[in-house]
């Protein structure tokens, strides 16, 4: 009856290969792991942590030493949890656990996650709730299905920051054809500070502004600066810059500055030509957030959904064959091309992925 | 002239349509010629009553949205759906393989000697089916109701519906109710017509209740020659021609498979060897239900869950009419597919096959194309390779043979040419392209893929650099990273040009990329090692082990990179955008810059014009428009006009200027507005009916968009794939319903095949994510009204969800108002309760049922009447249970104090009380307290001294002083876990005369029946004689105060006053004198003497008295014999006197005298 374990060696993408793991129902067992270099890492217990919480049932053997981990998954249960996240990675690493079960739980997720809020090394909370937010509302209908809160801010090392997660589950995705990226309409962003003057946060805005409004009028970037208890135990700055598009779509960037050599104009100025970056790319997703895409278009319904994407990030190949590998959907690839071909050299390459969703409905959920 | 007009009298009477086309075209007609009544007097059809008029609305509404069905994204596939399964159900001896019998031949006109297992038939141009019979075992008629799409439910007229038919409307009803028709056949057996008029109304009710009212019952009148009659035959035919279907929920959901083959490809010496070994075996059938993916887990009903090891789409072999149009089938067209029971050129056997070879029979060729065919896919087993290898094809018909092994060399050296030139361009370009080869020897080689390749390298005789240029792009695009890194500086123009051979040669290499390998580790490993290049190009397995070493290293490394989801940052890292080429690049990225033709606002409203001009419905349009609109539309329209007289010639630039945003957003929300209003016209246009039967706007909008969107999601699955190559799409999408696939299965027990059975259909039902593991499942259940006993907790059932049949231990329980569930000895009658099991993880409202037995035993049946037990639907799956059971915990208090007290005997230890603490607690009359903190001793009454006491004794607080003699009562709840036994029915494994009889585990009961155990019973349950002593009651004590008061009667009157001084104490001794002693004989002797006296005067007295009553009878008796003589005479004297007065009144009349004697 069970079935036979899926096997991995290496700890890289670790966290996506227990998500899929948990979500197929299907049991894994990762070899290997960093074999001469101290093993299983503290966030990444923590994350296993995170997952028992947020499941029923699930088993998780950790060999003594480090470099082995069995993993039978339960099934996804939710609720109301707290949880302290490890300072070495943001709250950005675990959240994406919580969105990725948060559809297909038994409950809706009432979390609350203390850390660092802000880093480089994961997507910040704010660079969630813009682009990937924005995936989500396009495969879960229902109003107000999910939302997060910034309670306290945090920066590394030290952390301190607290948000709030909410979720509820759904019965089923819906299947997405979007094929159209749109235009720029607006530019929004957040410059948000802790424990250092306001006088960083003002001329990062000036400098990402300037570039900016080379292209586009409606520009408008706020600040949010933290004193205090909301301000978390560590300093830094950061720059949080978001495009929306005609069809909705929206591309994020993020600069977080924690070092005292770098000019905030610089960081204003970098996060602004990484956007530009971003928004060249194109597709309809942001190009961090092209797993949850691809993830959501796999648990899809027994329909096709179609999606056109910018190209793909090595994250994304390696997500696409870990789904293939234990979810087992294969997508199809297909460089995509506008219509229009009158003078298409503006154009960064496209990808156009299709697939069939599983048909995955949310077991867990009970039926009145 | 006379003959003539004869003909014309015989001629047929006109009859004029009822329905169909011509009879809706004739009323059509009449309607538009006439006005209708409502037309000519619209008064008399105006509402009279608002309430009338609700109601009549009210009516219509419900009706019409009764009528809605919740759009679903349609799943069949149009041009070659999967044949219907047709399962024929019935008891035994009904006639069920007579009427498959006569179907085939209704159909294809062949004559089947003897039925096994499936039979596909292709009935139309449209229509395949496959007839299948169900055997009277319960397990057959479960497989058969859940992938059958009609059933043919067969009953014996004369002798009416019997149980199995029940049971089975159950079953079927349980997992998706199929299109059932019922056929009722011995219809001969009634002699007399109106008692058969009379059985056949009465079945059809019965029937209708059972389905629906109106359910199709066909009547097969009788048998000649062995046969139904003809026509009747030919009627159930076109009703199964033209029958529609439902999507079933559970069939919508999984792909499922009935096999009509069955082969057991194991190796013959490792059977001679061991003929126990397990075997490999291969199932034959077409995929149904949704597409079938390749890795997912499937469920042989009667086996148990396994993996298939290979699947592969076979060529249908019995394939759909060609698509000429034409009326009829051909005679060649009227296949018939049944290999289990050796028809369509096959004989089944245990562990053979063997091909017939046909006679006489008038498609010939078709059976022989037939047998060829299988004959190369049995013969395929081993020699795929081989095969590939030697294939060969014509790419145009009168070109070179092309030979597959030629081609693969020949793409070796154009990848190396390839190479070669990439090399020479740049070093840092040849990318993932080395890859390639490899990706071609594993996944084979393929026809259409080389079609596309054969373009390509067409394109190379053309022009060296032209291909040069592809090869790079292919190179670029399938790794990206590049682009960005290097290339973007480049012209890119170059790129666009060729964008269509690109798209055709990339799609495939890029998802080569992704999924060639599976592992990134090659692929990596490839696109960082340049230097292992140039011996790469030695080819085939020189690479791989050239590459090994550096291999390992890198994939050292990979293993436990760190992985960031952004996107990486190459080369010079971000440019910088401000520079004017690159902001050229970008500026059409942002609603500033250029739209595209099909978006920009100003084409479009150009566009508009135009038509505006062209036809006059626009213009009335604007014409409906507000005034305020209408004026700045009209503005913003003369502004364009100017516009564009005056820059007609800039206008391709006046096209690229900066437009303010806001007036972009007015001008595509006047268009937006434009098409609504042309759309509402167009609607309204185009059916009319809608505004007459009094519809409301947009009432039915909601339901209308989500049946639109279901359909277009229908026709994008269809389209989507459509185009790619077949294997390509098999992989992406899995294989599609209708094709006709092969599925091997390895180790699987060698009871499969030598006990195998085609009698007993193979169903292969695909699982979903998730569904192959095992859970606590909970679901609503309720006993079945016919099933006569209860169902217990804790006694095995066996179940039939989803796919499976298993047996498992349930436990039932009633979820109380606050959602506990509460444990349930038994079920309840006629009220649904809950019940968990450990078993197969299931969605959501699947049906099930369950059953006590499986077996076909007469005498198990009689006892329990009906074998269905419960039916019922999934509600939750979880990994662990809350299913808990009532318990009292009893204490009894040791001693009392004002409101506390002390309670002992309701736990064992202080641990357990320190976890109560706090809890509540009741005595019986109804006081209610608290446990506060357990104690260890306490003190006793009188002497100071502390005594220990139980341990588990505690403290607790009442709302009143309790009783000693109260009991105390701790109401708690205790968990009960659900055992964890699931054990799936192998029936499949069970030699053929005990396939029905599977047996699982047995209940206590049955277990205590057969090894006659009796339940030990427990001396205080039995009865004893009642011995009651007879009671003692207390003394009355009466108050001094009180007695005093009372009088003396009621006084207790209880000897002397002085209880303590005995009567005798009071007495005084007496000694005579002499002389007293002398008075005292004296007095003595008087007093003998006197009594001596009295006595004898007594005697005297009492003699005289007898005497004197003696006397006293003597005249009593005297007295009255004289009243004696006295009465007579006086008697004598009376009669005389009356008998004279009778004479006197006899002369006078007899009325007085019958006056008289009545006084």
């Amino acid at each position: 009856m069970a079935e036979a374990t899926i096997k991995f060696s290496g700890s890289s993408h670790m966290k996506h290969k227990l998500i899929l793991a948990t979500l197929a129902g299907k049991s894994i067992k990762i070899t290997d792991i960093r074999s001469f270099n101290g093993g299983v890492q503290e966030y990444e217990i923590n994350l296993i942590r995170l997952i028992d919480k947020l499941t029923n049932g699930t088993k998780i053997k950790l060999h003594p030493s480090g470099t082995e981990i069995d993993f039978i998954p339960g099934i996804l249960h939710g609720g109301s949890i707290e949880h302290q996240c490890c300072v070495e990675k943001s709250i950005g690493y675990y959240l994406d656990v919580l969105i990725a079960f948060g559809p297909f739980c038994k409950f809706p997720i009432d979390a609350k996650l203390k850390g660092v809020t802000n880093s480089f090394d994961s997507p910040s909370v704010d660079h969630i709730r813009s682009s990937a937010f924005n995936i989500m509302k396009r495969f879960i209908i229902e109003e107000d299905a999910f939302e997060l809160k910034i309670l306290k801010r945090g920066m590394m090392p030290d952390g301190g920051g607290e948000i709030s997660f909410k979720i509820k589950p759904v019965l089923k995705l819906r299947a997405l054809q979007l094929v159209k990226t749109g235009m720029v309409k607006r530019i929004r962003g957040t410059v948000y500070s802790c424990k250092v003057s306001p006088t960083f946060s003002n001329r990062t805005i000036e400098s990402a502004k300037g570039i900016m409004l080379n292209f586009i009028p409606d520009v408008y970037l706020h600040t949010d600066q933290h004193k205090g208890k909301s301000s978390g135990l560590s300093p830094g700055y950061g720059v949080i810059l978001n495009a929306e598009t005609t069809e909705n779509v929206i591309f994020s960037t993020e600069i977080v500055n924690m070092e005292k050599g770098i000019l905030p104009e610089d960081v204003g100025k970098f996060c602004a030509n990484k956007l530009l970056d971003e928004i060249y790319r194109g597709g309809c997703c942001d190009s961090t957030f092209q797993w949850l895409m691809m993830l959501y278009m796999a648990l899809g319904p027994k329909s096709v959904s179609k999606v056109v994407t910018g190209p793909f990030s090595r994250h994304t190949v390696t997500y696409l064959q870990l789904i293939k590998e234990i979810l087992g959907v294969k997508f199809k690839i297909e460089s995509y091309e506008e219509e229009e071909d009158d003078e298409d050299d503006s154009q960064c390459y496209k990808v156009m992925v299709a697939c069939v969703g599983l048909g995955y409905t949310n077991l867990a959920k009970r039926a009145l | 002239m006379g003959d003539d007009a004869n003909f014309m009298d015989k001629k047929k009477p006109h009859k004029a349509k009822h329905s169909g086309v011509k009879a809706k075209k004739k009323d059509e007609k009449k309607r538009k010629q006439f006005p209708t009544d409502k037309q000519k007097n619209p008064k008399a059809f105006a509402i009279t009553s608002a309430r009338s008029a609700a109601d009549r609305f009210h009516r219509k509404q419900d009706l019409r949205t009764k009528k809605h069905h919740i759009p679903l994204v349609d799943q069949t596939s149009v041009d070659e759906p999967p044949p219907i399964v047709i399962g024929v159900v019935g008891p035994a001896k009904v006639g069920k393989t007579t009427l498959i019998n006569n179907l085939i031949r209704n159909f294809t006109r062949t004559n089947v000697t003897s039925i096994n297992g499936p039979v596909t038939i292709v009935v139309s141009k449209k229509r395949r089916i496959t007839l299948i019979e169900c055997n009277n075992d319960i397990n057959s008629m479960i497989d058969i109701a859940k992938c059958a799409d009609l059933i043919l439910l067969m009953c014996d007229a004369s002798f009416g519906f019997e149980m199995e038919i029940f049971e089975f409307l159950n079953i079927a009803q349980v997992h998706g109710m199929p299109k059932i028709m019922g056929v009722l056949t011995h219809l001969d057996a009634f002699k007399n017509a109106k008692a058969l008029q009379k059985r056949k109304k009465l079945l059809k009710h019965r029937f209708w209740t059972e389905v629906y009212q109106g359910a199709k019952l066909f009547y097969l009148s009788g048998i000649q020659h062995g046969e139904y009659l003809r026509n009747e035959i030919k009627n159930l035919g076109r009703f199964i021609h033209v029958m529609k279907f439902r999507p079933l929920t559970w069939r919508g959901q999984h792909s499922y498979i009935l096999a009509d083959r069955m082969e057991d490809i194991t190796n013959q010496e490792t059977i001679r060897l061991n003929p126990k070994c397990d075997r490999n075996v291969v199932l034959y059938g077409y995929v149904r239900g949704i597409p079938l993916k390749k890795d997912s887990s499937v469920h042989i009903a009667g086996y148990g869950d396994t993996k298939i090891d290979e699947l592969q789409a076979l060529a249908d072999p019995c394939p759909m009419a060609s698509k000429e149009k034409k009326r009829n089938l051909l005679e060649k067209e009227r296949l018939l597919y049944a290999p289990m029971s050796g028809v369509g050129g096959i004989v089944y056997d245990k562990d053979a096959v063997y091909i017939e070879l046909q006679g006489s029979h008038s498609h010939t060729k078709e059976n022989s194309e037939q047998s060829k065919l299988v004959k190369e896919i049995i013969e395929k087993k081993e020699t795929f390779d081989q095969q590939i290898k030697n294939q060969e094809f014509r790419l145009f018909s009168d070109g070179d043979v092309i030979k597959s092994k030629d081609f693969q060399e020949k793409n070796n050296e154009s990848e190396s040419e390839e190479e070669n030139l990439s090399e020479n361009d740049d070093d840092d370009e040849d990318s993932g392209m080395d890859s390639e080869p490899e990706n071609y020897n594993e996944s084979g080689w393929n026809p259409n893929e080389d079609d596309q390749e054969d373009e390509a390298e067409s394109n190379v005789d053309e022009s060296d650099e032209e291909y040069q240029e592809i090869n790079e792009n292919n190179d670029n695009n399938s790794d990206e990273e590049e682009i960005l890194g290097s290339n973007w500086k480049e012209g890119v123009a170059d790129r666009a040009r060729d964008a269509y051979l690109e798209r055709k040669s990339n799609n495939q290499s890029l998802m080569k990329l992704v999924y060639g390998k599976y592992d990134q580790k090659g692929l990596q490993s490839n696109l960082n090692n340049n230097e292992g290049e140039s011996d790469d190009e030695i080819g085939g397995l020189f690479k791989s082990v050239s590459k090994k070493q550096s291999q390992l290293q890198q994939e050292k490394q990979q293993k436990d990179e760190d992985d960031s989801p952004f996107f990486e940052s190459y080369g010079d890292g971000i440019r910088n955008w401000l520079s004017d080429e690159n902001k050229k690049l970008l500026a059409n990225h942002f609603v500033t810059g250029k739209w595209k033709s099909s978006e920009d606002a100003e084409q479009l409203l150009e566009l508009d014009d135009m038509s505006d001009n062209d036809s006059e419905v626009y213009g009335d349009f604007e014409d409906l428009e507000t005034g305020e609109k209408f004026e700045g539309k009209e503005s913003m329209n003369d502004k364009n006009a100017t516009d564009d007289e005056v820059t007609k010639d800039e206008k391709s630039q006046s096209r690229k200027r900066c437009r303010v945003e806001e007036m972009n957003m007015t001008r595509a929300e006047l268009m937006a507005k434009k098409m609504k209003l042309k759309a509402k016209f167009d609607a309204e246009y185009d059916n009319p009916e809608l505004k007459d039967s009094h519809h409301i706007e947009g009432d039915e909008a909601f339901y209308e968009k989500w049946k639109a969107e279901a359909e277009k999601q229908a026709e994008i699955n269809r389209k989507e794939f459509s185009g790619l190559d077949e294997d390509v799409r098999n992989e992406i999408e899995g294989f599609r319903a209708g094709l006709y696939v092969r599925m091997c299965f390895k180790q699987v027990p060698c009871e499969f095949v030598t006990n195998f059975d085609p009698s007993y259909p193979i169903l292969i039902g695909a699982l979903n994510m998730n569904e192959e593991n095992v859970g606590y499942v909970s679901g609503e259940v309720k006993k079945h009204r016919w099933y006569r006993k209860l169902l217990k907790t804790g006694d095995p059932l066996i179940i039939s969800l989803g796919w499976r049949r298993f047996q498992t231990v349930p436990i039932y329980a009633k979820r109380e108002d606050d959602l506990k569930h509460r444990y349930l000895k038994y079920t309840p009658n006629h009220v649904a309760c809950h019940m968990s099991f450990y078993g197969p993880i299931t969605p959501q409202g699947t049906g099930f049922f369950a059953v006590q037995t499986i077996s076909n035993n007469v005498k198990e049946l009689k006892r329990i009447g009906f074998r269905i037990a419960a039916t019922g639907s999934i509600k939750e799956v979880d990994k662990s249970t809350t299913i808990l059971k009532k318990l009292k915990l009893v204490g009894t208090p040791i001693k009392i104090f004002q409101k506390s007290a002390f309670i002992t005997g309701m736990f064992n230890s202080e641990l357990e009380v320190s976890k109560f603490a706090g809890a509540k607690i009741k005595t019986v009359s109804g006081i209610r307290g608290q446990i506060k903190k357990s104690i260890s001793s306490i003190r006793a009454d009188n002497s100071g001294k502390h005594l220990s006491v139980e341990p588990g004794t505690y403290r607790a607080t009442f709302e009143d002083k309790i009783k000693i003699s109260d009991i105390v009562f701790c109401r708690t709840w205790f968990k009960v876990d659900v055992p964890q036994f699931y054990a799936p029915i192998t029936n499949m494994l069970l030699p053929q005369e005990k396939k029905s009889q599977w047996e699982g585990m047995k209940t206590l009961g049955q277990l205590k029946r057969e090894r006659n155990i009796k339940a030990e019973v427990d001396e205080d349950h039995l009865y004893k004689p009642i011995e009651r002593p007879p009671p003692s009651f207390k003394p009355l004590v009466i108050p001094a105060s009180l007695q005093k008061a009372l009088p003396y009667k009621d006084k207790p009157k209880k000897g002397p006053l002085n209880p303590k001084q005995k009567f005798e104490e009071t007495r005084v001794a007496v000694v005579h004198s002499p002389h007293e002693q002398k008075v005292a004989k004296m007095m003595n002797m008087l007093k003998t003497n006197y009594i001596a006296k009295k006595n004898k005067q007594k005697e005297r007295s009492n003699a005289k008295y007898i005497e004197k009553i003696k006397a006293k009878q003597k005249e009593e008796i005297n007295r009255m014999q004289r009243e004696k003589e006295v009465k007579r005479k006086i008697f004598k004297a009376l009669s005389k006197i009356q008998s004279k007065e009778e004479k006197g009144e006899k002369t006078t009349g007899g009325k007085k005298k019958h006056f008289k004697k009545k006084n």
